[in-house]
């Protein structure tokens, strides 16, 4: 029999791509770019071309897949979705969209809906680039859509509903991750990425799960459900995998076993599969059928079975099983074959040769979790220790939980696998169900877990602080414990600026997680707030040291020098974090407050605005313009822009305060004092507030009731000059020359230089205008003028009063008269 | 009335400049030499280094002027020179004027310097003894020491007070106290 060259071709070309695949799994990116040069040339054709292209971009290259793709012009889905992404990262974003949806200036131009047809399982993935070119292009609705759809594909895209909150959406989690199935018996949808060629190579390698893992037993329950054809879509049909079943407990065999598994009898199956399904293709040199053969790549997935049992679950997308994390309370029956969640983020849907073998890549490694049996009695209590396989559960995991549970897992693995390996080729069609059953139980676990955070994320990008702290703290412990969950709350108490608690909180995420990166340049800020140099430059140097590319380092670097006064070095710094990304909205902001303070405004005002510009919801850049129009004096700019941001952040009673001072500053005392009132109840411990409207109460000359909010605010804040010197006002007005001169002196040993020269004035106009009220005993502390002649023996000035400084809390007058003298 | 500056120079001129209360503003003015030798200007003169100078190339008076885009407030302008190491180049007599623009100078201080080494801090002062508001400033080298006829110039610093004025109406205080402080701005 002779054979078909093309056949012959394709056996050249399996097994290269299996090699190229394996290589990528494992990083070693240079060979797998190297073979997959080499098959491009031998073999140009779309898949070829995808694979080299993923090569580069994988191995961050984005440069070169873009040019790569651009040159081969491939119609077929994964390239344009890779070109897409290429073009996404290197900031055309013009181009990504062309590639995906058409030019927008064109007239012909798909809709989402064509979109989303013509794409099939990648949609979700399409719709989450297509938001983000959108919202990057201020299409603000038309992102929140394909956010919105991306999620209704795909709900475990936390990303996609992570933006929808950021941008201002209001979404109820609830509706977004829930299971969108009917019915319990019906398998779950898949994805449409396929993990054919992770699977080959892997199958050569076997029980690579176990390398991953550290873990001493394989997972034998991950190799039952292989290739799970789980469709997320309900528009896809149900695709039976019994064809899957007979051929599960031999793998599972082997790999508890740990020997070779058969993997010339899956490559022959699936080489039996390729001839089936490429037959009709001949990607022979030079020849290439391009448009016949991608879309049927791509729509046989969602067909009806095809010919061979085997193509069938190759052609489908694969998961790894969502493993469940045992416990000793838990019921043991559901325990075997936990299901194992799986993105394999391979879109080559066909060639799933040995995806029974191949479910552990690396990729899952960490995401070998899953959901409590126990999800069947409570699914929203506690006791659901669901674990989560989206992309920050990476970051999230402590591994010591991971390995525990594998553990436990496998304990109870092993004792129920003999039994159970007999029952498996008897008990077919109850396996199956018992799988489903299982996807759904883990499913509904994930789901679960992610709209308890949806709610809560949801809560804090409103800026509900405390409402978001409530929702986060229902966490299961494991859960909370992670960084992204602790910094969630951390960010919450920032907001509320309460930055002790939330300077705490951050501290645990470092100890917790010390590569966690992402919201460490808020950590600086609280630092900075909280005057902390130490602490802030150890933090600046330990990210600097563990991501010199990240803004984050960058910014606290610059909060670093900022707090030290070194303004011009914290601009440097600043700057530094935008070159490192030109999207950072806080560099911005943080950039903004620097050229405020070296009184650059115009400077400042353009990085405010640029700041709006790539986030409108970032109140500090709100308030960071109309804090340049408060210096400027442009009162009713000033308060535009606070209640803006207020319209933003509610619950802040610094904004509050900010917006009565500006009020108050228009003539507008009364609205400033019920600002105030309200800022003081949502915030007791705001003692600034109190400041504010006792200085504004003295304004308007209810004198009495400012003297008892500064009495209250003594108390409060006791080594504030500046109380003491509106204290002195106060009582100069009211009469009290005593008490006035008392608390000037006291103003002025807290703060000798008068950093508010006004200080001095202030005492001279009172000497300038009750000359002859000197009270000498008084008067010793007052500093190096002297206006009246008699005051030279006594004056010494602050300088004496530095080395004890008055003591506050017992009687201060007594003890004022006695250092005097 | 002239300042005279002789022998080592031992005050600390930064010390107010860590603590926030002044602050360079050499970089919001545009800066001119009437003569220069190449590889010995503006640059030289203006970065952070003691070794680099400006060496006049040109008839005296030797003028450094400062330019600046909005009238600003100027504290102090300060010299750092070196007479052991610039000997006869080393300024000797510097006039410091101040106006609008070219044709609109006054001079407001002199100063005599007799081997100076180290930093000199020249605070310019109007009649009501408050730091001076102008345009421009202009630095003339009169005379340098041993009658040279070229100047060496190491560096200038031109300095600005902080937040000159009155906040207390504004609300803007600088607050002593930590807590008050972490309240008062949101960043």
């Amino acid at each position: 029999m002779t054979v078909d060259p093309n056949i012959t071709e394709m056996i050249h070309q399996e097994p290269v791509q299996a090699a190229i695949w394996d290589a990528l799994n494992h990083y070693a990116y240079p060979d797998a770019a190297f073979l997959a040069e080499r098959l491009f040339a031998e073999a140009p054709n779309h898949d070829t071309l995808y694979l080299l292209a993923t090569c580069y971009f994988r191995a961050g290259r984005p440069i070169q897949a873009h040019l790569l793709l651009q040159k081969h012009d491939s119609p077929s889905h994964d390239c344009k979705y890779l070109l897409a992404k290429c073009c996404i990262e290197i900031d055309k974003l013009c181009e990504a969209e062309s590639v995906l949806v058409g030019d927008v200036f064109t007239k012909y131009n798909s809709s989402l809906d064509e979109v989303e047809v013509e794409y099939g399982n990648m949609a979700c993935h399409v719709f989450s680039l297509l938001a983000s070119v959108y919202s990057k292009t201020d299409r603000i609705e038309k992102a929140v859509e394909c956010y919105k759809r991306s999620l209704r594909l795909n709900p475990l895209l936390w990303k996609s509903f992570e933006r929808l909150c950021q941008l201002g959406e209001k979404v109820d989690p609830c509706q977004i991750f829930q299971n969108t199935l009917p019915v319990a018996d019906t398998p779950l949808p898949s994805f449409s990425i396929g993990v054919a060629d992770t699977i080959s190579p892997i199958s050569t390698t076997h029980s690579p799960g176990l390398k991953l893992l550290n873990v001493q037993s394989p997972m034998p329950s991950i190799n039952v459900i292989p290739a799970d054809s789980i469709n997320l879509t309900p528009d896809n049909q149900n695709v039976p995998i019994i064809s899957q079943i007979p051929t599960a407990p031999k793998v599972t065999r082997i790999k508890k076993n740990n020997r070779e598994p058969p993997t010339g009898l899956s490559k022959a199956m699936s080489r039996k599969t390729l001839f089936n399904i490429q037959s009709p293709l001949s990607p022979s040199f030079g020849v290439m059928p391009f448009d016949s053969s991608s879309p049927r790549i791509h729509n046989m997935p969602f067909l009806t079975p095809s010919p061979v049992a085997l193509s069938e679950t190759q052609l489908k997308d694969v998961e790894a099983p969502y493993k469940k994390p045992v416990t000793r309370r838990q019921n043991q029956n559901l325990v075997p074959k936990p299901p194992v969640f799986n993105f394999c983020g391979n879109s080559k849907s066909q060639d799933i040769g040995n995806q029974q073998s191949g479910l552990p890549n690396v990729r899952r490694s960490s995401r070998l979790f899953g959901n409590s049996s126990s999800v069947k009695e409570n699914n929203k209590s506690q006791g659901n220790k669901t674990r989560l396989t989206s992309p920050k559960a990476i970051n999230r995991k402590s591994k010591s939980r991971t390995i525990k549970s594998q553990q436990e897992l496998n304990e109870i693995n092993k004792e129920d696998y003999t039994a159970d390996n007999k029952s498996y080729i008897n008990d077919a069609p109850s396996q199956t169900q018992m799988i489903i059953h299982m996807q759904h139980q883990s499913m509904a676990g994930v789901l679960t877990l992610l709209q308890a955070l949806g709610k809560g994320y949801q809560a804090l990008s409103d800026y509900n602080s405390k409402k978001a702290i409530d929702l986060f703290s229902k966490l299961p412990e494991h859960q909370y414990n992670t960084g992204w969950v602790l910094s969630q709350i951390a960010k919450s108490f920032y907001y509320m600026a309460n930055y002790h608690k939330a300077k705490r909180l951050f501290q645990e995420v470092r100890r917790l997680e010390p590569y966690y990166l992402e919201s460490m340049d808020l950590y600086s800020t609280t630092l900075w707030h909280l005057q902390l140099e130490v602490e802030l430059s150890t933090l600046a140097k330990d990210l600097t040291e563990l991501d010199k590319t990240s803004p984050q380092a960058w910014c606290a670097t610059g909060n670093c020098f900022s707090l030290q006064q070194e303004h011009d070095l914290a601009i440097k710094f600043f700057q530094r974090a935008l070159q490192v990304d030109p999207n950072c909205s806080y560099a911005y902001t943080l950039l903004g407050h620097e050229y405020v303070t070296t009184e650059e405004f115009d400077k400042a005002m353009a990085c405010f605005r640029n700041a709006v510009r790539v986030d409108i919801r970032l109140y500090t850049a709100w308030y960071g313009i109309g804090l340049i129009y408060h210096k400027q004096e442009k009162y009713n700019l000033a308060e535009l822009h606070f209640r803006k941001a207020l319209s933003i952040n509610p619950e802040s009673s610094v904004l509050m305060c900010h917006v009565a001072v500006v009020q108050h500053a228009q003539k507008k005392s009364e609205p400033a004092l019920k600002t105030l009132e309200k800022a003081i109840s949502i915030d007791p411990k705001n003692a600034l507030c109190k400041f504010h409207r006792a200085s504004i109460l003295f304004a308007v000359d209810k004198d009495q009731e400012a003297l008892k909010e500064l009495e209250e605010l003594k108390q409060l804040v006791p080594k504030e000059s500046l109380v003491y010197f509106l204290i002195g006002k106060v009582h100069r007005k009211l009469g009290n020359t005593h008490l006035s001169l008392i608390n000037f002196s006291w103003a002025t040993d807290l703060d000798p230089q008068g950093a508010n020269n006004s200080i001095k004035e202030a005492i001279d106009k009172r000497y300038s205008t009750d000359a002859d009220d000197d009270d000498v005993i008084f008067g010793g502390n007052e500093g190096s003028f002297d206006p009246v002649g008699n005051l030279d023996e006594l004056g010494e000035g602050p300088s004496q009063s530095d080395d004890n400084g008055p003591v506050f809390d017992q009687d201060l007058q007594a003890v004022e008269s006695d250092e005097s003298l | 009335m002239s300042i005279k500056i002789s022998g080592t120079q031992t005050t600390d001129i930064f010390k107010d400049e860590k603590s926030g209360k002044l602050r360079e503003v050499g970089n919001q003015a545009a800066w001119s030499l009437s003569s220069c030798k190449p590889g010995f200007g503006v640059e030289q003169l203006r970065d952070d280094g003691h070794d680099t100078y400006w060496q006049s190339d040109g008839p005296q008076p030797h003028l450094a002027n400062i330019q600046f885009r909005r009238k600003t407030t100027i504290y102090d302008i300060c010299f750092y020179a070196n007479y052991k190491a610039d000997e006869s180049y080393t300024p000797n007599k510097i006039s410091i004027r101040a106006g609008n623009h070219f044709n609109d100078l006054i001079e407001i201080e002199q100063l005599e310097m007799t081997e100076p080494v180290g930093w000199m801090s020249i605070p310019l002062k109007d009649s009501y003894d408050q730091p001076i508001r102008t345009f421009m400033i202009q630095v003339a080298i009169l005379s340098n020491h041993q009658n040279g006829r070229d100047t060496h110039v190491r560096r200038i610093k031109i300095r600005s007070p902080t937040q000159s004025f009155n906040l207390s109406t504004t609300g803007l205080q600088n607050f002593t106290s930590k807590e008050l402080q972490m309240y008062s701005v949101v960043r």
